[in-house]
């Protein structure tokens, strides 16, 4: 009897064979890593090498316009390279705080046009103790810089006109015609300004001599251009307004910038919040990562893989239709098939055949459990439940009838202790209510 | 090239240098120390692809027993190896940690081996050591599991870092079914034999063949006199009877997608798929059978036969039944009946009991079995056993609120439609069992036995 079911146990495990190593070299590994990883290294050389050529042929110019590394017609190269080979030290600064600390007495400070200064900024601008160069200028900042002297013409004509000096300006003299637009106008009764250059609506350049210094406004910026520096004597003019002296501080502002002049760098933060130790212990902290991510990332081989069997729940069909059941409150349906389940099952225990009619199984069932023939007959076949609790409570009138006839039908005559294979739902044995 | 939390606890020491001296460049000076470190560590490490690597396992174990997976590693690289020796095995082999030691026996045999309750073992063999490693195996499902590879991580000597290596070592461990119906047999070989002392006082008839002449003794059935020996012999003597035997039983397991449906409810919300309950049917009645002195032939069929046992008897039937079901799975395929019932013909000429291990899918039974059954019941005995879902027969006992109600109406209207299937089947001349898992294999076993009393094979 043990040797039964039990396959002959095998005492000596089976021996295996001897292995030594995967059978791969470290030539070979490191090809097939190689191989592994070349797509990757390709790819990413080919864009560090595209990166490199962009960096290396990017032109060292600027798009910005006035800006006097700009080569493009917007640009002033033409005007600062020749002012550089005259001598003159173009220093192109972007804030406002650089131009008030590099416009000291004795340089030249050109604003190019500026929409967007801030009254502060002007401000600043307009005390350096330099000579000021004004392009294009609005008005905040002209009455800043030559105290409401100048002013801006009523006139909205911005067609450049060929213009004659008309005035004792030394620079305008030297320059002769010149073509620009003219709009700039003097304050009346303001006796220190020059204007030379009388248009139709206004002049084409205003001087004002302010203590040690002298203002120049000029109305139309185009004049230091690549593009239009060429025509009549607009070159001349700049390089005489601007290579005056031996500085030139060309500011071309940056609309970003909200620095006032006063060393703060506008809304940078005053000073160092954090300790200075915080860059080396969070670059440590990231190295501790990092290892950390390599102890944990490297597996202790890899996983082995099973097939499992599908997972396909048998009783889906029948909790399915329960949810149908109870969505379309089939209680008709539910009833029937719990009346149908207990008589089948009662009448299979009271010896009766799969062909008694009605009548026949209420007589069985009253005979069996002595109960009140009406009362079995609504029980096993009267009208649906109308509602849930209804239902319930016929589930449970139900298993009380089962047991009822269990009960009396094993008193009256002694049943096999052993069930009959078929019949056997052990889930059916309900307590008896 | 792996590391270990030692390589971390190191880069984290460098904490102390980045406070005296706070600026970026130490961290990267610190880095520098680390990747150093742990490069020479791994470059002193011993090679683990010069480990001789041996895996012993018994070629089968029953489900629901232990058994252990021995692996032998011999350090032929000429440095002392400290390593992490992993001996993976597929999940539903692996020990959940819960190892338990054999009383006696195993330990002393495995006195040199070391035993961890996980497959990771540490080991620090000198040059040209060995090692033997254990690792318990439970299985937890029948078939044959192949073992997964065998990874040695072999660390340098500040364990800093390590080389590692996978390395395919094959082996393969069947899993033959647990047989838990077993503990039936006693009971069931009790009323066989009850069968065949009763003989004495049965009358001749069908299913019955002479056995021997015996004296009367008071009691015996007068009409089992044999008037002719006792005229001889001037005693009163009867003749005895016996069952029949050397009758021929064919246990066919249906392996269709019915048959992978997963029934009851297991420890995940899933049960064992039905098969098992048919493998377990199976074996026991096999086992009945054959000690019954009758044929027995088994059968796995789905679309094409998957295995089948013909020919053995005695001690060599169950060991040679159990490795062959342990590799039938259930496939998601639609039985062929028409293609079982050739096979049943082509391996069974005479009067056979065919038990069909099915289910009473009512969908399934009227395109598939009703469809062929005639064809069965013509020649054979038919004996249908079907599985019951515990999950179901747990809906039909449930009372407990309005949808409990409504889940058991239509448990209850599913028994009745399979009921009306087994009655159709009744109809055609086959027998139909119907029972759950657990109390299918003895159901048929009784089955069988009542057939037999009953002369019926």
């Amino acid at each position: 009897m043990t040797a039964l079911g039990t396959p002959p146990p095998v005492t000596a495990p089976a021996r295996g064979a001897t292995v030594v190593g995967d059978g791969t070299t470290a030539a070979g590994r490191a090809a097939r890593r190689w191989r592994a990883v070349r797509w990757w290294v390709v790819v990413l050389a080919a864009v560090a090498l595209v990166v490199a050529v962009l960096a290396v042929t990017r032109p060292a110019t600027s798009t910005t316009p006035y800006a006097p590394d700009n080569a493009r017609p917007d640009g002033a190269r033409a005007v600062a390279r020749v002012l550089e080979d005259r001598g003159v030290d173009v220093r192109h600064v972007t804030t406002v705080d650089d131009a008030v600390q590099a416009a000291t007495e004795g340089a030249t400070l050109l604003v190019a046009p500026s929409p967007l200064l801030s009254a502060e900024q002007v401000d600043a601008l307009a005390g350096v103790p330099a000579d000021l160069v004004l392009l294009g200028a609005d008005d905040l900042l002209l009455e800043a810089a030559t105290d409401g002297a100048v002013r801006l013409g009523d006139t909205l004509d911005t067609s450049a006109g060929t213009l004659a000096p008309d005035c004792a300006l030394p620079a305008a003299r030297a320059a002769g015609d010149v073509r620009l637009t003219a709009s700039l106008a003097a304050a009346p009764g303001a006796p220190d300004v020059v204007t030379c250059y009388p248009g139709s609506d206004g002049a084409a350049l205003a001087a004002v001599a302010d203590g040690g210094r002298t203002v120049t406004a000029v109305d139309d910026p185009s004049l230091v251009l690549n593009g239009t520096v060429l025509e009549a004597g607009n070159a001349a003019l700049a390089l005489h307004l601007l290579g005056a002296h031996e500085r030139l501080v060309w500011l071309v502002p940056d609309p970003f910038d909200l620095s006032t002049g006063d060393g703060t760098g506008g809304a940078a933060p005053a000073g160092p919040t954090l300790p200075r130790w915080t860059g080396a212990v969070g670059l440590w902290a990231g190295l501790v990562v990092l290892v950390l991510a390599f102890w944990r990332g490297r597996r202790l081989g890899p996983l082995v893989a099973e097939e499992l069997p599908v997972v396909v729940p048998a009783a889906e069909a029948a909790r399915g239709r329960g949810r149908l059941y109870r969505r379309a409150r089939a209680r008709g349906h539910a009833a029937a098939g719990l009346r149908a389940a207990a008589a089948t099952r009662i009448a299979a225990r009271l010896g009766l055949p799969r062909s008694a009619d009605p009548t026949g199984v209420v007589d069985a069932v009253v005979r069996a459990s002595g109960r009140d023939p009406r009362d079995v007959a609504a029980l096993l076949y009267g009208p649906p439940p109308p509602d849930d609790e209804a239902l319930a409570e016929l589930a449970r009138r139900l298993d009380a009838l089962d047991g009822d006839t269990a009960g009396r039908a094993g008193a009256a005559r002694p049943t096999p202790g052993r069930p009959t294979p078929g019949r056997h739902t052990p889930g059916s044995e309900v307590p008896r209510s | 090239m792996a590391l270990t939390w030692r390589a971390v606890a190191l880069a984290a020491a460098g904490i102390l240098p980045v406070l005296l001296f706070p600026v970026p460049g130490t961290v990267v000076v610190w880095a520098l120390v680390v990747v150093a470190a742990c490069s020479a560590d791994a470059l002193l490490a011993a090679s683990p692809r010069r480990v001789a690597l041996t895996r012993q396992v018994p070629a089968s174990v029953r489900l629901g027993e232990t058994a252990r997976s021995e692996l032998t590693a011999v350090n032929l690289a000429g440095r002392r190896l400290r390593a992490v020796v992993r001996d993976a095995w597929p999940p539903s082999l692996a020990d959940g940690g819960t190892l338990v030691e054999a009383p006696d026996g195993a330990r002393v045999a495995a006195a040199s081996a070391r035993v961890v309750p996980s497959a990771r073992h540490s080991v620090d063999l000198p040059a040209g050591d060995g090692a033997r490693l254990v690792t318990p195996l439970r299985p937890t499902r029948r078939g044959d599991r192949d073992a997964g590879p065998v990874t040695v991580r072999s660390l340098g000597p500040l364990r800093l870092a390590g080389r590692q290596a996978t390395i395919p070592v094959p082996a393969r461990l069947r899993v033959l079914p647990e047989f838990a119906s077993r503990r039936h047999l006693p009971s069931r070989l009790a009323r066989l034999r009850e069968m065949d002392g009763r003989s004495a006082v049965q009358v001749r008839g069908e299913g019955t063949e002479f056995d021997s002449l015996r004296e009367y003794v008071v009691g015996d059935d007068v009409r089992s006199i044999d008037w002719r020996a006792t005229a001889r012999r001037g005693d009163v003597v009867v003749r005895t009877w016996r069952p029949e035997r050397d009758r021929r039983v064919l246990v066919v397991l249906d392996t269709g997608r019915t048959a992978a449906t997963r029934i009851g409810t297991g420890a995940d919300g899933t049960g064992a798929p039905r098969l098992e309950a048919s493998v377990e049917a199976a074996l026991l009645l096999s086992a009945l059978a054959d000690r019954a002195g009758d044929r027995v032939q088994v059968m796995a069929f789905d679309r094409q036969l998957r295995a089948r046992v013909a020919g053995a008897s005695g001690p060599r039937l169950l060991p040679s039944l159990a490795d062959a079901l342990a590799g039938v799975e259930p496939r998601l395929l639609e039985t062929d009946w028409p293609g079982l019932v050739t096979q049943v013909r082509s391996h069974v000429a005479q009067r056979a009991l065919v038990v069909l291990l099915t289910t009473l899918d009512p969908a399934a039974v009227e395109t598939g079995l009703l469809t062929v059954v005639d064809q069965l019941t013509t020649t054979h005995q038919v004996l249908v056993a079907a599985v019951t879902d515990t999950e179901v027969a747990a809906l039909r006992a449930g009372r407990g609120s309005a949808g409990a109600v409504y889940d058991a109406a239509a448990a209850a209207r599913a028994e009745l439609e399979r009921d009306a299937v087994a009655g159709v089947l009744r109809r055609h001349g086959a027998e139909v069992v119907e029972a759950l898992p657990d109390e299918l294999a003895p159901a048929v076993a009784d089955a069988y036995l009542a057939l037999k009393a009953a002369g019926r094979l």
